[in-house]
């Protein structure tokens, strides 16, 4: 499949809800501006960084999402998410990332409109892992600075 | 509930109907180090929590060659992540047929990787099985969950 032909196929306004959602979050949340990068689209699956959560679409609107982080930026992410040091390797600290994904989806859902469920968030720990995409979804990469560091979010949903 | 015995039986159960392979249990764990992959359903409704499926890459790709009547050499990573996740999908519905009524099943869930762990939010584990088949070893897990999907 050419590169062309995936440009096409992706919807921004199913892109749209996830860079407000994510701004949104972080900046309640964590206290945190996020600068948006140019957004990619990521034709072979390949690592992008080293804790990420998974949610799955399922309804009007398919597919999976994940936001990854690069270890120092989830850290620093966490520890201001709990308001107090939380252990890496500890569950509370999967939890928290688990959670700002939940929410960055959540809200991000509610501007898609449609009826569309969330699932319940899936966190991988550890450097070099690819998440499967579905294969007939194009996935867009949208990369996210912030002063805590760097993370993603990789979109890979359509309408059902 | 005790889950282990019927986890292990749903698990021989489709290894022998879909991939006619052998599944038996195993003491110890699979080896840290090598390329593994793990797909997780999750399950929603009156009962909430995850199945999770994790072998390594070779399992994988014997199983997809099986499942899709692929040469071994012809065997690419989306086809062992298909493989995987359809495996994990089936036990994990015969699995829910175990639970409380209206009970939903997500998609699978599919990551490959050599040293990472997976988490499900707000879950425990209620049942861990490691297995083998042939020289390939194989873990079943259930986690039971308060968390709820939106």
């Amino acid at each position: 499949m050419s590169t062309t032909v995936t440009k096409a196929q992706i919807d921004a306004r199913l892109i749209m809800p996830f860079v407000n959602s994510t701004r949104n979050v972080l900046q309640t949340m964590l206290g945190l501006a996020t600068t948006i990068d140019r957004p990619r689209i990521k034709s072979v699956p390949a690592p992008e960084y080293d804790y990420s959560a998974i949610i799955g679409f399922s309804g009007q609107i398919v597919g999976v999402v994940v936001v990854s982080f690069r270890r120092e930026t989830a850290i620093k992410m966490v520890n201001a998410f709990a308001g107090d040091e939380v252990e890496p390797d500890s569950s509370d600290f999967s939890d928290a990332i688990g959670e700002l994904a939940n929410m960055i989806a959540g809200a991000a859902k509610k501007d898609l409109g449609g009826v569309a469920s969330i699932s319940v968030p899936t966190v991988i720990l550890g450097k070099g892992h690819i998440v499967a995409r579905p294969s007939d979804i194009p996935c867009m990469v949208i990369p996210c600075k912030t002063e805590a560091g760097e993370f993603a979010v990789e979109i890979s949903i359509k309408q059902a | 509930m005790q889950y282990d015995d019927h986890i292990k039986q749903l698990a021989l159960f489709v290894w022998d109907a879909v991939l006619h392979l052998p599944l038996d249990e195993e003491e110890t764990s699979p080896p840290v180090g090598q390329r593994t992959l793990s797909a997780c359903v999750h399950i929603t409704g009156a009962w909430n929590g995850a199945l999770a499926l994790t072998c390594g890459d070779g399992m994988a790709a014997e199983s997809a060659a099986i499942m899709f009547d692929l040469e071994r050499a012809g065997v690419s990573i989306s086809d062992m992540q298909d493989a995987l996740g359809e495996l994990a999908n089936m036990i994990g519905g015969n699995v829910k047929a175990l639970l409380p009524e209206h009970c939903h099943l997500s998609l699978p869930m599919v990551v490959e990787g050599i040293d990472y762990s997976f988490r499900v939010p707000g879950s425990r584990l209620v049942s861990r099985i490691p297995m083998r088949s042939g020289e390939h070893r194989v873990t079943v897990s259930l986690l039971e969950s308060d968390a709820v999907a939106a």
